[in-house]
C-alpha cells in the first residue's frame, strides 16, 4: 500500500519503544485508536494495543499490536484522476483498500543508571512485508545531570506489487541515533541528537507513474539529521518544549523543522497544551519542474516529496486522570496539517496542497 | 563520516566537561519530576504524527532514546 509507504517508514514504527525508562519500570497496558484523513481521499484507522509486564525490578518485556486499516480512492493507487487505467482497476477493492498488521516484541532493562531496550518488529500487508530489529542504550552520569544515548535499528523489507513489474523487490534501512541530554539549571534541560540513516533498494513508488512510466529513483540514499531540543519549566502549571532539526541527504534534499509546544495544568488531573510545527525542504537533485521529464531521463519523479515545499501543523494535546492516583490515564490529541501550494501535488491529487486532520485517543492502565 | 567523528568529539567533550556543567543537585530536581517535563507528552501522538510526517515529507531522524526528565522520578 504505497499510500502509507515512506522512504524510512519501517524504522519510524519503533519510535514508541525507543524511549528510555528513566523512571522505574512499571506494568502498563493501553488501548488506542488513531485516525488520519486528508483531502487526497485517504483515511487511515489504526487501533493499537500494548502490554508491558515487569519480570523483576530491572526487567520488562512487552508486546504491541498496531493495525492500519486504509481506505482510499482507488485512483490513487494507479494514476491521477485524469489518468485512470487498468493499473488503477487492478488494485481497486471496495471498503478498506488494505490492512496492515504490525506486531512488536521488546525487552527492556533499567537499573536507574543504565537503560537498555531491544526488540523486533514485523509488518505485513497486501503488497509489502517489513522486518526489523532495534536496540537502544542510555547511561546517566553526574548524578543524573547528563544522559548519553545510543540507538540502532535495521530493517529489511520486501515488496510485492499487486501487478507485475520488473523492479528491485527489496529495501534495506539502517538508522543510528546518538544523543546527549544535559540539565542546565533547575528548570532547563537541553538535548542534542545526531541521526545517520542509510537506505538502499527500491526507494521510489511502485505505483506512481506518468507518460514516461513509473517513478525512477536512485537505489541508495544516505541522510544525516541534527536536532537540538529544549525543555523548560516555567512554573507549577506551565512548561514548554522547543526543537529544531536540520536534515540533509545525498539526494540533496535539505530540510529545517521547528516545533514549539506549551503545556498547561488546568487542574491536578487535567493537562492541556498547544503546539505549532513548521517544516521546509528543498528538492532532490533529480527533480525537475513537474511535466518536464523526457523518456531519456535516468530518474523520474512524480511524488511531491521529492520537490521543494513547506508545511505547518497546529495541534492540541490533552491528558486526563479521573483522580490523582487513578491507574487510568486518558490522552487525546487533534492536529491540522497542511502543505504549501505545489505543482506536483496539483498534478497528482488535483488540489494545490495537501491538508489533513489527525487524531489520537488512548487509555493507559498502570497495574 | 567526518560529521559522525565531529559529533563524537563534541560528545566526548561534553561528557568530559559535564562535571563543570553540573549545577543541579539531586535535591533541586523536583521540577524535572513534573509529568509536563518531557519532550514526548503523548506517546500515541508521537508515533502517529511521526508516521504522518514520514508519509508526507522527505526527511527523517533527530529522534532520541531519551525523552527528558531525569533519574529522580
Amino acid at each position: 500500500m504505497q499510500i502509507i509507504r515512506s522512504l524510512f517508514i519501517t524504522l519510524l514504527m519503533m519510535i514508541p519503544f525507543l524511549k528510555t525508562y528513566a523512571e522505574e519500570l512499571k506494568n502498563n497496558a493501553f488501548l488506542g485508536i488513531d485516525v488520519y484523513t486528508d483531502n487526497a481521499g485517504v483515511q487511515v484507522y489504526s487501533p493499537t494495543f500494548s502490554l508491558m509486564k515487569t519480570l523483576s525490578k530491572h526487567w520488562l518485556i512487552g508486546f504491541k499490536m498496531r493495525i492500519d486499516a486504509i481506505a482510499a480512492a482507488s485512483i490513487r493507487f494507479g494514476g491521477p484522476p485524469s489518468n485512470v487505467d487498468a493499473v488503477a482497476s487492478a488494485s481497486h477493492k471496495s471498503g478498506f483498500e488494505d490492512t496492515r498488521y504490525a506486531p512488536t516484541f521488546l525487552a527492556a532493562y533499567d537499573d536507574g543508571i543504565n537503560s537498555a531496550g531491544a526488540g523486533i518488529y514485523y509488518s505485513t500487508e497486501e503488497d509489502y512485508t517489513g522486518k526489523s530489529f532495534f536496540f537502544n542504550y542510555t547511561r546517566q552520569f553526574n548524578q543524573g545531570n547528563t544522559a548519553l544515548g545510543f540507538g540502532y535499528s535495521q530493517a529489511s523489507d520486501t515488496l510485492d506489487p499487486v501487478f507485475s513489474r520488473d523492479i528491485i523487490k527489496y529495501k534495506d534501512e539502517k538508522k543510528l541515533d546518538i544523543s546527549i541530554n544535559q540539565l542546565i539549571d533547575r528548570t532547563l534541560s537541553l538535548q542534542f541528537v545526531y541521526s545517520y540513516i542509510d537506505a538502499s533498494g527500491f526507494l521510489a513508488s511502485p505505483y506512481l507513474y506518468n507518460s514516461q512510466g513509473f517513478e525512477k529513483y536512485p537505489t541508495k540514499r544516505t541522510g544525516n539529521a541534527f536536532a537540538i531540543k529544549a525543555l523548560k519549566y516555567i512554573d507549577d502549571k506551565n512548561s514548554m518544549n522547543f526543537s529544531y532539526r536540520y536534515y540533509k541527504d545525498d539526494w540533496e534534499i535539505t530540510s529545517h523543522t521547528i516545533n514549539v509546544e506549551w503545556l498547561h495544568d488546568l487542574s491536578e488531573t487535567l493537562m492541556i497544551g498547544a503546539r505549532a510545527r513548521y517544516y521546509t525542504q528543498s528538492k532532490s537533485f533529480f527533480t525537475k519542474a513537474a511535466g518536464d521529464y523526457k523518456d531519456t531521463d535516468k530518474f523520474t519523479v512524480i511524488d511531491y516529496r521529492m520537490s521543494a515545499f513547506d508545511s505547518y501543523d497546529i495541534g492540541i494535546p490533552i491528558k486526563y486522570k479521573t483522580s490523582f492516583d487513578s491507574p487510568y490515564t486518558f490522552s487525546f490529541s487533534i492536529d491540522y496539517y497542511r502543505t504549501s501550494h505545489n505543482a506536483y501535488i496539483k498534478r497528482w491529487y488535483g488540489d494545490k496542497y495537501i491538508q489533513a486532520l489527525y487524531t489520537t485517543f488512548r487509555v493507559d492502565y498502570a497495574f | 563520516m567526518k560529521k559522525l567523528l565531529s559529533f563524537i568529539l563534541v560528545f566526548l567533550l561534553i561528557v568530559g566537561c559535564s562535571e563543570i556543567l553540573t549545577r543541579v543537585k539531586p535535591y533541586e530536581k523536583e521540577h524535572f519530576a513534573d509529568p509536563k517535563m518531557t519532550l514526548n507528552i503523548l506517546e500515541g501522538r508521537t508515533e502517529h504524527e511521526g508516521h504522518i510526517f514520514l508519509i508526507r515529507e522527505a526527511s527523517a531522524g533527530g529522534d532520541s532514546t531519551f525523552q527528558g526528565g531525569c533519574g529522580c522520578r
